[in-house]
């Protein structure tokens, strides 16, 4: 007995060694946003107690993936609301998951703000469209909410990107999240070109965006892509370039 | 045969002595059913993980990880609770650690021997898992790609290099290996603990049921200690229960990277070299108390 | 002055009962020597501290009050196990290793090399009588193979001390003869024998000294010669003599002074018996 006390007193001095040494890598891995999710009671409200038990124990993940393929069901079914609630779980169990963010947003603006546009039942076109912007604001929401989990991930920007360009037209938004896109570490090539298209539907900003694209034009020959060389020639006639100046006809 | 070897002079510490044992324990556990019930079972579930096959690609490789770490995560769990408790209860019923002690062995050489024995086994189990993992992974890219090549025949060089590189970057990637060590790593600390609990415990089972305890508490010390740290509670009662907490269980929340892994985010060297020490550091010190108690034991 | 293989000073061991204040008292007080070269038999009946003492004397059991020593080491430490076997009572081994694995496996432990052992282990196999059966596991062996191999085992360093915790336990009375042959062939080697049982007539044929320990005290303790000898008694056997002859040497014992107490045909014992059919 008067050991086993000993070695009571043993972990609990041990233990004031470790807790230190615990709380750096704690702080080291919340910096990069390595530390998981807080488990907290609002969390055991969205996943129910077995869920939160399963996750407690280190299997986050695979309740994640197993709620996410609950959701695949649920979109195949067309069940928008259970889909939705489904995805909130998901990204609050693996925030880090990108794939994840960007399926709820995919979901909710192109698939259910589409159905709800289309659905018939209910009569009044304003509330179908009402119902239909719902569903974009929430995609907005699902991948600023991922941006915030993932700043360095070009995939969030480049969706959020199409959304303002698909659904919402707004172009100075949507060329501002492809140039946030081209910032980050493994953009796509295209994120550049992206940017300074819908800068160029831009009211008022045509000079900026015909500069940009020429530059884009003369530095690499492989940027010369029919898109490019279109909208270079409908803002040189907009802006009334001077014929001399304006790129040839057919580039090669 | 010379009765008297006098003077033959006695090692403090053999490594003979702890790789015999080792060995022995490492057969010893090979025999039990548990063993490959439990194996079987994992390597199931990870092969059963490519039957997702309703999902996109992507999708399927996240599946396909997360299902496959986690399958690793509790069977390496599991057998490292399951198999050294069960360890020094049937040695002393079997009356081996007699014959074993009543040798120039030290109780610590025994203690060592035995956990290496496991971790071992679980060293073994983990590369199985793995290859059979990282196989099916491969030929699923392998499959990914082939399909990609042929849906995209036709498309430009650009986007096709744009779709396969993005299968690539979905399969494997270099940090599921830390993240597969920190699981082996997680797995040495409880069968590390598992002896210590079964030092002084009274029965299998109630080793068992310990260890499963820290365990779960293990998974919510990391919110505890911070709780506690950050000095939030109000009442001195909660705050010395959850100091309790903090000081007295080892935060097993961090040795989940894989979940972060499997999520695409890059693990820093630096990060992973610190949570193995520390891994490495807590099975030290749980074998150090258990050799305490072990050796003031009466068999 | 002899060497001492082991020495028991002032030794009382009590067990805590779990959950209650009383414990229980499993040796008290006792003290004994061992010589070096002696075979040494510990008696009692069941429960009198016999497999206890033992344990201490090996640093299995840390004793309560006093200290063991074996060849002038204190048996805490693990260094005084350098040079002793033991076999404990209904020894059980890893039923998964075979024979020789098993002897390999308590040579390595003694930090034998594994060149030496191979040649070990054949010796100790034929010394115990296994040789057939060296290569099965011992899953399938009888509870005296178990026993002969556990004598192996404790044989395996070549110990100046072996501590047998009833050797005879478990085995027909031709091994139980055989391993009687055994630990005299040990001691005709020099190696001192430690040995306990219950079984009188055995530890009668093999051992130099007795203690009888009841109730964990040693109630009586000397050499076997002296313990048994009935003062003032001499038994005469003879063979093919006649019914006369027999008067006649009750006369010749009356006439010096003597009184005859008992006449009455040899008979063989059981074991004998036993011996002689069962080996034809
Ligand atoms: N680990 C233990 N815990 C509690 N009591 C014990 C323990 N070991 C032995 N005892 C008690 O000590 C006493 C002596 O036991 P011991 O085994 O030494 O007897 P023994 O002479 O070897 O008996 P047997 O002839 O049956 O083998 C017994 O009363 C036993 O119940
Ligand atoms: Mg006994």
């Amino acid at each position: 007995m008067k050991r086993f006390l000993l070695v009571l007193a043993a972990t609990l001095l041990f233990g004031s060694v470790k807790l230190p040494a615990e709380h750096a890598l704690f702080a080291a891995r919340s910096e990069l946003r390595l530390h998981g999710v807080p488990m907290d009671l609002s969390l055991r409200e969205q996943i129910g107690q077995l869920g939160f038990i399963a996750a407690l124990s280190g299997f986050r993940s695979l309740i994640a993936d197993f709620l996410f393929i609950q959701a695949h069901v649920a979109w195949e079914r067309t069940e928008w609301s259970r889909v939705l609630l489904l995805f909130r779980q998901v990204t609050t169990l693996q925030p880090r998951g990108v794939l994840f963010w960007d399926m709820a947003a995919w979901h909710m603006g192109w698939n259910a703000s589409v159905s709800v546009f289309n659905d018939k039942s209910q009569p009044r076109l304003a509330l179908r469209i009402k119902a239909q912007r719902e569903y974009w604001d929430l995609a907005r929401d699902f991948l600023e909410r991922g941006i915030k989990n993932n700043p360095d991930q070009p995939k969030l920007y480049e969706a959020l990107g199409r959304l303002y360009r698909e659904k919402y037209k707004d172009h100075a938004r949507a060329s501002e999240s492809f140039a946030k896109t081209a910032e980050q570490p493994g953009a796509p090539s295209y994120a550049k070109r992206f940017t300074l298209y819908e800068l160029s539907y831009c009211e008022g900003r045509e000079q900026e965006a015909y500069e940009r694209l020429l530059q884009l034009y003369n530095a690499d020959e492989n940027e010369r892509l029919p898109t490019l060389i279109s909208r270079l020639k409908l803002l040189e006639e907009k802006l009334n370039i001077p014929l001399a100046e304006r790129i040839p006809d057919r580039a090669h | 045969m010379n009765p008297v070897r006098a003077g033959a002079s006695h090692k403090a510490f053999s490594l003979d002595r702890i790789a015999a044992i080792a060995s022995n324990t490492l057969t010893e556990l090979t025999r039990l059913k548990v063993f490959y019930v439990l194996l079987l079972f994992a390597c199931v579930l990870i092969g059963s993980s490519v039957l997702m096959a309703r999902l996109s690609f992507q999708q399927e490789f996240q599946v396909l990880k997360d299902i496959s770490l986690g399958a690793m995560s509790i069977f390496t769990s599991l057998l490292a609770i399951v198999a050294t408790a069960r360890m020094l209860p049937q040695d002393t019923e079997d009356r081996i650690v007699y014959t074993i002690l009543a040798k120039p062995v030290p109780r610590f050489e025994y203690l060592l021997g035995k956990l290496l024995g496991v971790l071992l086994l679980l060293a073994i189990s983990t590369l199985i898992m793995s290859a059979l993992f990282l196989a099916l992974l491969y030929s699923r890219e392998h499959a990914a790609l082939a399909a990609t090549n042929r849906q995209m025949a036709g498309l430009p060089q650009e986007q096709l290099h744009a779709a396969l590189q993005s299968i690539r970057d979905s399969t494997f990637n270099p940090d599921l290996l830390p993240g597969i060590s920190v699981i082996f790593l997680k797995a040495c600390l409880l069968a590390s603990l598992t002896i210590f609990i079964s030092t002084f415990a009274t029965s299998q089972i109630f080793t068992v049921v310990v260890t499963v305890f820290v365990y779960f508490i293990g998974h919510l010390q990391g919110t505890a200690r911070e709780f506690w740290l950050q000095g939030h509670s109000a009442g001195w009662l909660a705050r010395t229960f959850l100091a309790v907490v903090a000081l007295l269980f080892p935060d097993l929340q961090l040795f989940n990277l894989a979940d972060e892994v499997v999520a695409g985010a890059a693990i820093p060297l630096a990060i992973f070299l610190k949570t193995a020490a520390l891994g490495a550091f807590y099975t030290v010190i749980y074998l150090l108390f258990a050799t305490a108690i072990f050796s003031a034991k009466e068999l | 002055m002899i060497e001492a293989a082991v020495v028991v000073t002032g030794v009382t061991k009590t067990f805590p009962v779990p959950f209650k204040r009383r414990s229980v008292l499993a040796v008290r007080d006792l003290s004994l020597r061992v010589d070096a070269g002696q075979v040494y038999g510990l008696l009692g009946p069941n429960g009198s501290g016999k497999s206890t003492t033992l344990k201490i004397i090996l640093g299995l059991v840390a004793p309560t009050r006093g200290k063991a020593e074996i060849f002038a080491r204190d048996s805490t430490e693990v260094a005084s196990r350098e040079a002793v076997g033991f076999l404990p009572e209904n020894p059980y081994f890893p039923k998964y290793l075979t024979g020789a694995e098993t002897l390999r496996f308590y040579g390595k432990l003694c930090g034998l090399s594994s060149r030496a052992l191979t040649k070990k282990i054949q010796e100790l196999l034929e010394l115990v009588g296994l040789t057939s059966a060296g290569d099965r596991r011992l899953g399938g062996y009888s509870k005296g193979m178990l026993q002969r191999i556990g004598l192996a085992q404790a044989l395996v360093n070549e110990p100046r001390l072996v501590v047998l915790d009833e050797p005879t336990a478990g085995v027909d009375p031709v091994g139980s003869r055989e391993i009687r042959d055994l630990i005299l062939d040990l001691k005709k080697r020099g190696i001192t024998v430690l040995l306990s049982s219950h079984l009188l007539d055995q530890v009668q044929e093999v051992c130099d000294r007795v203690g009888i320990l009841a109730n964990g005290e040693l109630v009586s303790e000397g050499a076997v010669n002296e313990l048994l000898a009935v003062e003032n008694q001499t038994e005469v056997v003879f063979e093919a003599g006649s019914e006369e002859l027999t008067r006649q040497i009750e006369a010749l014992i009356n006439t010096a002074g003597g009184r005859l107490i008992d006449c009455r045909k040899s008979r063989k014992t059981l074991e004998r018996l036993f011996l002689d059919v069962t080996l034809k």
